[in-house]
């Protein structure tokens, strides 16, 4: 049994970090226990949320120069805009740009009327932009029960949006038992169920310039669904993201795992690393279990990128233990349940527990509480990391696509030293 | 009073629509008598809503408090044939488990017979076939007639059938001031919550039901009733362990009872006295005390999911400076008569008591009721059944399942986790409810392991399409449940139920609760960003702030 580059976690950090090592040769084997945050997350590239006015870049820099804890801060602002450029490249071949810049945030409606910043979004969302003007319509499905137009246009219209909001029938071959987001994507990418639904949408338009659909557009090819629908109505056309399982999640998956795996890489999901051996400074061995089979591997490097306590790689237990569940590194968490959370859910500084990670030096290499190294060839992303909560700054993809990218390269650089010296 | 806007004339007034209040005033109702019913929050808002869920035996204070042991009997026979369709027979084990005095069985034994608590001893293998989770290493098991109960459904139940009989049933009616002239109670000053207005309730008879808050409101009328609040707290286990209510066989202490309700177990309770019945907090040791409790009668306890905790105050009356620590004081009940008692007429207490004598309590305040006002019906509670409750409110999850499967209404869920269908939730949203948390009570919303992830941005939308124009009881508005979000109620209660799930919840969040709680921020800061919302839509809540809104109804579990 040869080593070979294990990481640890499908979501985008374990992703991104897996694209890295494929494009540098090193073959990488992705092991997941299952599908990472990707299908809870609304699909847009936020780095950072600003308020106002505020340069995007310019937060940025006050971040890293005031958190030097911070991972942004581990990465510095060039490595940043490289994990961004790379993830837009793969997007782009991919047929499904996205669209923003680091300068200023766009801000996009949510399925709940609140205006949300992010950096970069699908062209698929990006005419949801309310940093222009015109009228909006904001329609859905009364089957779709995962968003209401009602309540996103009547809280928009509260923030001064011009903004009307319609139910749209169903085509009766369209029928179903049951409809979730999936129902919805399948249906749009049918250009049939398009046809019907544009020239409804054409109807009820008025003066709306710009119309909101929940992201349910389509899996296939979003991008045409989109096109489209433009065509027919002679609006503008974009998606809302709604509650998960997220479609804008799901496109991203799909376009990761096939590009991992036709540079050679291997997605393994369903597999549990649950145990790992190693000596002085090295990690040798990882243990994964999948459908009750044990299997061993030898380790020349590994990415930990298994989410935190989102992505189910950090456990905790009723006695106030906090232990990260795939490699047992030593994290960074507060001590004892009592100090675990703010007593309310919407703290403006979010729950202290929701910040535990595995500590790390600047390579992203894990550190024990001495601040010593525990293994140089592994490396930590995304939301395992230690030193933020992306959920409550908004930088949850942000944060784990250029963490993900950067760990990803440094692993393949310490892999290829790695086979030189062993050889 | 500031703006007395309405009056209302009536016979009897009572306090509190838990299950003692709901109780009276079905009685009052059934002698005829005219009589209106009050309670600040939702009916079962206070202890009723928070129990452990046990139909008692009586076994547990058969050495402690025998007199309270023979009226949980005799009540536990009564109940299960009047409100069957509320109770579930799982019958009852105590145990002597390997850390309690082997020599309590015998005591246990004789006093339940001196009691009347129909007991019986069965082997160890016997127990172990019926409970295979059991911890092995018991020495002795004890069977009685214990039961476990929905405090939820029957208090609804209790209500339809005493609104049958002419009673009126007002909720969110705060009792705010109580009016004396001389020697008499004359009226009482409520506020209605939902519209700010006042009302002036006059009535020949107040009867103060309002069990842990019974104290503060004999103060309203300078009377002094000394009720002590002892705070239990209880956990939900995500399993069904057992069938059986699993007690403790050993003097009661705390987190020694299992009761098995619909699809999971509850572990409880401990016993903490607190200064008041409306501020207390789930504490972390608590928690860790009653899992441990719990691996000592089913091994392996530790390892189910905890589902959610809450806590309740007891309403244990102690008459003045008696020093005894709040599990000694007796659990049964006690009627005050102010006539008597101060020399203040027009105006009955009682305290104290458990869910499982509601009956009797009420049987027994009604009876001096009705004398002082020359009725001379007899009480007819412990014959007559309770109608209804079989039709719709059955919240086991099979039950949702087959409704769900004959109206061919999966499209229609709106919460996955317990089949409850769009139909049911416009249903709860139609028939009053104040806010999303009324309609978790009527539905089960938001009780699975989803934690409300997914359901609560639906109901709230949903309400806002079924009442465009309700405003929902969230936003403390210079002590109104006012205008928040007036026009788009939705957001405001999605905050609301959003708080109570998380304030039910932090105090066992760890595995898959903590992880599901930290999906459920993706969804709602995250992706929804409802903490991007301006402040005219989403009020600023500075920490100190009570969560529920308004004052009066605010339980304020304070964590930091
Ligand atoms: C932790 C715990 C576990 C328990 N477990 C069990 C058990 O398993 N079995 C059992 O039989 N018993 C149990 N009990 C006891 C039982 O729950 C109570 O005795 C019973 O529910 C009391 O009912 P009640 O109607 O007297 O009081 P409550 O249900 O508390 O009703 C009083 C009502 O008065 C209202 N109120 C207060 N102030 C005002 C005001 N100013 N204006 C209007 N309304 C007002 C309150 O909102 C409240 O709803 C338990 C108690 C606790 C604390």
């Amino acid at each position: 049994m040869t080593e070979r580059a294990i990481v640890v976690g499908a979501g985008l950090a374990g992703l991104m970090g897996a694209l890295a090592l494929t494009e540098a040769g090193c073959r990488p084997l992705v092991l997941a226990k299952g599908l990472g945050i990707t299908h809870w997350v609304g699909g847009t590239l936020d780095v950072l949320g600003t308020t106002g006015n505020q340069s995007l870049r310019v937060a940025l820099d006050d971040l890293i120069a005031n958190n030097p804890d911070h991972p942004y801060a581990k990465l510095g602002i060039s490595e940043i805009e490289a994990g961004i450029a790379r993830f837009r490249a793969v997007m782009q071949q991919a047929h499904y740009p996205y669209a923003g810049s680091l300068e200023r945030n766009m801000i996009l409606p949510t399925a709940l009327g609140a205006l949300r910043p992010t950096a970069y979004a699908p062209i698929t969302m990006v005419a949801g932009d309310m940093r222009q003007g015109g009228e909006l319509l904001i329609a859905g499905f009364h089957e779709l029960r995962d968003f209401y137009p009602p309540l996103a246009a009547a809280n928009l219209r509260e923030q001064g949006v011009a903004v009307r909001n319609v139910y749209l029938e169903l085509p009766p071959s369209a029928k179903r038992l049951d409809y979730s987001t999936r129902t919805f994507a399948f249906f749009f990418d049918d250009p049939d169920f398009r046809q019907a639904i544009g020239r409804q949408l054409r109807e009820v338009r008025g003066k709306a310039t710009r119309i909101g659909l929940p992201a349910v557009l389509g899996l296939r090819d979003p991008v045409e669904a989109v096109a489209d629908l433009q065509r027919l109505t002679g609006a503008q056309i974009f998606e809302i993201p709604t509650l998960p399982p997220s479609i804008p999640g799901m496109r991203l998956m799909n376009i990761f795992r096939r590009t991992i795996e036709a540079a050679g890489g291997r997605v393994q999901i369903g597999s549990t690393v649950h145990r790992a051996g190693g000596n002085a400074d090295r990690l040798t061995h990882l243990y994964s279990e999948a459908a009750a089979h044990d299997q061993e591997h030898r380790v020349a490097v590994a990415l930990l990128a298994t989410g935190g306590i989102a992505g189910g790689g950090i456990g905790t237990d009723y006695t106030g233990r906090v232990w990260d569940s795939a490699l047992d590194l030593p994290l960074h968490a507060p001590a004892g349940r009592e100090g675990w959370f703010a007593s309310r859910f919407l703290h403006r500084e979010g729950h202290p527990i929701f910040a535990a990670g595995v500590a790390t030096d600047d390579q992203l290499r894990p550190l024990d509480s001495a601040g010593n190294l525990v293994y140089e060839n592994v490396a930590v992303a995304g939301m395992a990391l230690a030193g933020s909560d992306p959920v409550q700054e908004r930088s949850v993809t942000g944060l784990t696509v250029t963490t993900g990218w950067h760990a990803g390269n440094l692993l393949a650089r310490a892999m290829q030293a790695h086979l030189e010296t062993s050889n | 009073m500031q703006n007395t806007t309405r009056q209302i004339q009536t016979d009897v007034l009572v306090i509190g629509g838990g299950a003692t209040g709901l109780g009276t005033v079905r009685d009052l109702a059934m002698r005829g008598i005219r009589t209106v019913l009050v309670e600040k929050g939702d009916l079962t808002h206070g202890t009723t809503g928070r129990y452990h869920g046990l139909l008692h035996s009586g076994g547990r204070y058969v050495v402690k408090d025998p007199q309270s042991a023979t009226e949980c009997a005799e009540e536990n026979a009564i109940l299960r044939r009047i409100m069957p369709q509320y109770i579930e027979d799982t019958s009852g084990f105590f145990v002597i488990t390997p850390w309690d005095d082997p020599d309590y069985g015998d005591r246990f034994l004789k006093a339940c017979h001196d009691t009347r608590v129909p007991v019986q001893e069965i082997s160890v293998e016997e127990a172990l076939r019926r409970e295979p989770v059991l911890n092995p290493k018991i020495s002795r098991v004890f069977e009685v007639p214990d039961g476990s109960a929905d405090s939820f459904m029957s208090a609804y139940g209790i209500a339809r059938s005493a609104t049958q009989y002419g009673a009126s049933i007002l909720n969110y009616h705060f009792v705010t001031d109580l009016v004396r002239e001389g020697d008499r109670i004359v009226a009482a000053i409520v506020e209605d919550l939902r519209t700010g207005e006042h009302k002036r309730i006059e009535a020949t008879y107040i009867l103060n039901t309002a069990g842990a808050w019974a104290g503060k409101i004999a103060q309203l009328a300078d009377l002094r009733v000394n009720v002590m609040p002892g705070k239990g707290t209880m956990i939900a286990m995500n399993h069904r362990m057992v069938n059986t209510v699993i007690n403790r066989c050993k003097l009661p202490a705390d987190g020694d009872i299992l009761v098995p309700i619909h699809t999971v177990s509850v572990i409880g309770t401990t016993d903490i006295h607190v200064l008041d019945p409306d501020v207390y907090g789930i504490e972390p040791d608590e928690v860790t005390f009653l899992m441990e409790e719990g691996e000592k009668m089913i091994p392996g306890f530790t390892r189910y999911r905890a589902l959610r905790a809450w806590a309740g105050v007891r309403p244990l009356y102690r008459e003045e400076s008696s020093a005894v620590s709040d599990r000694d004081v007796s659990r049964a009940y006690k009627l005050l008569d102010h006539r008597k008692r101060d020399g203040v007429d027009g105006f009955i207490s009682i305290v104290g008591g458990k869910w499982t004598t509601y009956r009797l309590m009420a049987e027994e305040i009604v009876d001096i009721v009705a004398a002082r006002l020359g009725v001379s019906t007899p009480c007819r509670t412990a014959q007559e059944v309770i109608p209804g409750g079989e039709e719709s409110k059955l919240y086991w999850l099979g039950h949702n399942l087959a409704h769900v499967e004959a109206d061919d209404s999966y499209g229609d869920l709106l919460c996955e986790c317990e089949l409850v269908t769009r139909k049911q939730v416009v249903q709860a949203i139609r028939g009053g409810a104040a806010n999303l948390d009324d309609v978790r009570r009527e539905t089960r919303l938001g009780m699975g392991p989803c934690q409300g992830g997914f359901c609560t941005y639906r109901a709230a939308a949903l309400w806002g399409e079924v009442k465009p124009d309700a405003v929902p009881t969230n936003a403390k508005n210079n002590g109104k449940l006012a205008q928040d979000g007036a026009g788009m109620p939705g957001t405001a209660l999605v905050r609301h139920f959003l708080q109570e799930r998380w304030k039910g919840l932090t105090s066992i969040m760890w595995g898959d609760q903590l992880r599901q709680a930290r999906l459920d921020q993706l969804i709602y800061v995250d992706t929804l960003g409802i903490d991007l919302l301006p402040e005219h839509i989403r009020p600023p809540q500075p920490e100190n702030e009570l969560v529920t809104g308004h004052p009066a109804i605010a339980t304020e579990y304070h964590h930091d």
